[in-house]
């Protein structure tokens, strides 16, 4: 009898456990599931749009899928944003691959002197990189744009003169300018990465190398560098990220640079719609271009645009996590 | 010939680490330094175009940042004191949800399930599609309303018309909170960064504290604010700090100091305007920071 009360109870407390668990495993799997959705929505929602003939765009009864399939749209944005074929895209691609490296490797210089090397003036250098970080870049737009507009190496003192200066705007030295002196997109935020970094590294790595003979150099390029791949791959995807996507350098600095990110955003800004739409009309044969099909071509760009970062991204994402926890960021 | 004297081991390392800094220090005064003062310094001044293409300067006091809230308005025809307080205010509330919602896509992407690795891919996809170019390029200009980025699939919901027919919650209080949950995606798309910083954090935190809080009878809910809280704390400042700075650069201010500057050839005022936007980054900046240092301080002990 009393066994039998023992094993009610039992029984009880392990269904009520075990119902309490797939309650909670319910409600997460639902959020997790809705979260996705709401990332993948508005992809999704391009789906009706952009492989849609053009004449049967804005049809009400389309939710999902189009009607009549087309890839008129994609057509129609290789053609805008790829004026040179894949020339252009590739174009991209290797700026972005080459800031990227360029970033690397003036960031974690100056993150690993930080880190390990108590030199004279060592805080007030960490706090000029924070201040750069904090501080919009925006707000120093206008008098870089004119540094750089009359640029002159010799000084300050004859920068607004006519004679022996440079114009470097649409020059895309000026971009390789900024990311060599630590000033590429975000590239303080790298240089605190790194520095983050190397804090971590144990001591002993260094005196070691320094009682087997290496010099400073010889230490940092061959003990550092190599225990720096961790982080030097989270800032690789972050930065190739970041240039590829960048419009602020290359619009301001660049305009005519013929970087992908700034076609799309110059070809597909709202002043531009009718000069789309008439490109399509005679390019395509269409005698009415309604209204939606500027932005099925633009969206279009989009997924063009999208499609190197997108192969970076699942290249590198499983890595990113794992290497991220190594950067002694956290730690 | 007097022989050089060898330089001690650790001079010469300062000297290696100083010239390895060297690069930042360079550009820290080309494009940092001398911008900022040149920006303080046409401020102040009104900037003309000379008779030889050169640039003019004449001593105008403050007056430009007088111009700048009195008369001068900007491309969507606010006056600058309203872009500000509407700036301000919008990261008031943009941070904290922003902050909020990628620990909490943490701690879900952190669960041991089924596909886990799918679903990390999909919860990182904002750190691609939240790029400038991508938010501002996928939003339809055109069409139904319905079709803007998951918009309307709230307020047109039976939940919505449930709570307002039925259960009589007045529009006034509804709206704002329907406006968020409708711009969710924007709210996403900023915390593809700040999810993976927390992921890493959550990850690095030792099993073994988990054991222990589960050995001395702590609840999930326990564990939770006693274990994981306290350990993501220091990081947390990083993530709030990086947010602000993120919303700062993505903010309208940018623009108004471009249209002033190239479009409307106001250099002055346009200076006026980055001097101010400084300020207010700082700011913020600074409020930020002495709060927080005292809840990451209380929460380490």
């Amino acid at each position: 009898m009393k066994n039998d009360d023992r094993d009610a109870s039992l029984a009880l407390y392990l269904f009520k456990k075990r119902s309490k668990k797939t309650v909670l495993k319910i409600i997460t799997t639902v959020l997790i599931l809705g979260l996705c959705f709401t990332i993948i929505l508005p992809i999704l929602n391009l789906v009706p749009v952009v492989f849609s003939s053009i004449e049967e765009l804005g049809n009400p009864n389309v939710i999902w899928l189009p009607l009549e399939k087309s890839l008129v749209s994609f057509k129609a944005a290789i053609r805008f944003i790829l004026p040179n074929g894949f020339a252009t895209m590739a174009k991209s691609v290797l700026y972005a691959s080459g800031i990227m490296l360029v970033q690397i490797f003036f960031s974690a210089m100056v993150g690993y002197a930080l880190a390990r090397v108590n030199f004279w003036g060592r805080n007030v250098v960490f706090f000029m990189v924070i201040l750069v970080f904090l501080l919009p870049r925006q707000s120093l737009l206008l008098s870089q744009y004119i540094y750089f507009n009359h640029f002159d190496v010799l000084g300050i003192m004859d920068l607004f003169t006519k004679a022996g200066e440079v114009n470097l705007i649409n020059n895309p030295v000026v971009l390789v300018i900024l990311a060599v002196f630590g000033f590429g997109v975000n590239q303080a935020l790298f240089i605190f990465l790194f520095s983050q970094f190397f804090k971590n590294i144990p001591k002993e790595l260094e005196e070691a190398a320094l009682i087997d003979g290496c010099g400073f150099y010889k230490t940092y390029f061959r003990i550092m560098i190599p225990n720096a791949v961790p982080i030097i791959s989270t800032v690789a995807i972050l930065s190739f990220v970041w240039n590829y996507g960048d419009t602020y350098y290359t619009n301001y600095f660049s305009p005519n640079g013929g970087f992908l990110s700034t076609l799309l955003s110059t070809t597909f800004s709202s002043a531009n719609k009718d000069y789309v739409m008439n490109a399509v009309r005679t390019w395509y044969d269409v005698p009415l271009v309604p209204d939606m099909a500027f932005d099925a071509v633009k969206q279009a760009g989009v997924l063009v645009y999208l499609i190197p970062l997108l192969i970076v991204y699942l290249v590198g994402q499983r890595k990113l996590v794992e290497n991220l926890e190594n950067s002694g960021l956290v730690g | 010939m007097k022989k050089r004297k060898k330089l001690p081991y650790q001079v010469k390392r300062k000297i290696n680490g100083l010239i390895f800094v060297a690069p930042f220090l360079i550009g820290f005064i080309a494009f940092f330094l001398i911008p900022i003062i040149n920006t303080v310094y046409y401020s102040f001044n009104k900037v003309g175009v000379g008779d030889t293409g050169g640039m003019t300067f004449s001593w105008n006091g403050i007056q430009n940042y007088v111009d700048l809230f009195k008369t001068e308005v900007t491309t969507t025809s606010t006056t600058m004191a309203r872009l500000f307080t509407e700036q301000n205010r919008d990261m008031l509330i943009s941070v904290p949800l922003i902050v909020i919602f990628s620990l909490f896509m943490a701690l879900l992407a952190n669960q041991k399930f089924k596909g886990r690795a799918l679903v990390r891919l999909v919860f990182f996809l904002p750190i691609i599609l939240g790029i400038e170019v991508v938010t501002s390029m996928l939003t339809m200009t055109t069409g139904t309303e319905s079709l803007d980025t998951g918009s309307q699939l709230v307020s047109g919901s039976y939940i919505t018309i449930f709570l307002v027919r039925v259960l009589d919650v007045p529009m006034r209080v509804l709206y704002p909170i329907i406006t968020y949950i409708e711009n969710i995606f924007t709210l996403i798309s900023q915390a593809g960064v700040q999810t993976l910083v927390y992921l890493t954090a959550l990850q690095s935190i030792s099993p073994s504290m988990y054991e222990v809080a589960k050995m001395e009878g702590a609840t999930a809910y326990e564990t939770f604010w006693k274990v994981t809280i306290p350990s993501i704390m220091h990081i947390t400042l990083f993530v709030i700090v990086y947010t602000i700075v993120q919303l700062f650069i993505a903010s309208p201010v940018a623009e108004e100091v471009y249209a002033f500057a190239f479009k409307q050839n106001k250099i002055g005022i346009s200076s006026a305007l980055s001097v101010v936007y400084i300020f207010n980054v700082l700011l913020v900046l600074g409020l930020v920071m002495l709060l927080l240092r005292k809840v990451v301080k209380k929460n380490e002990k």
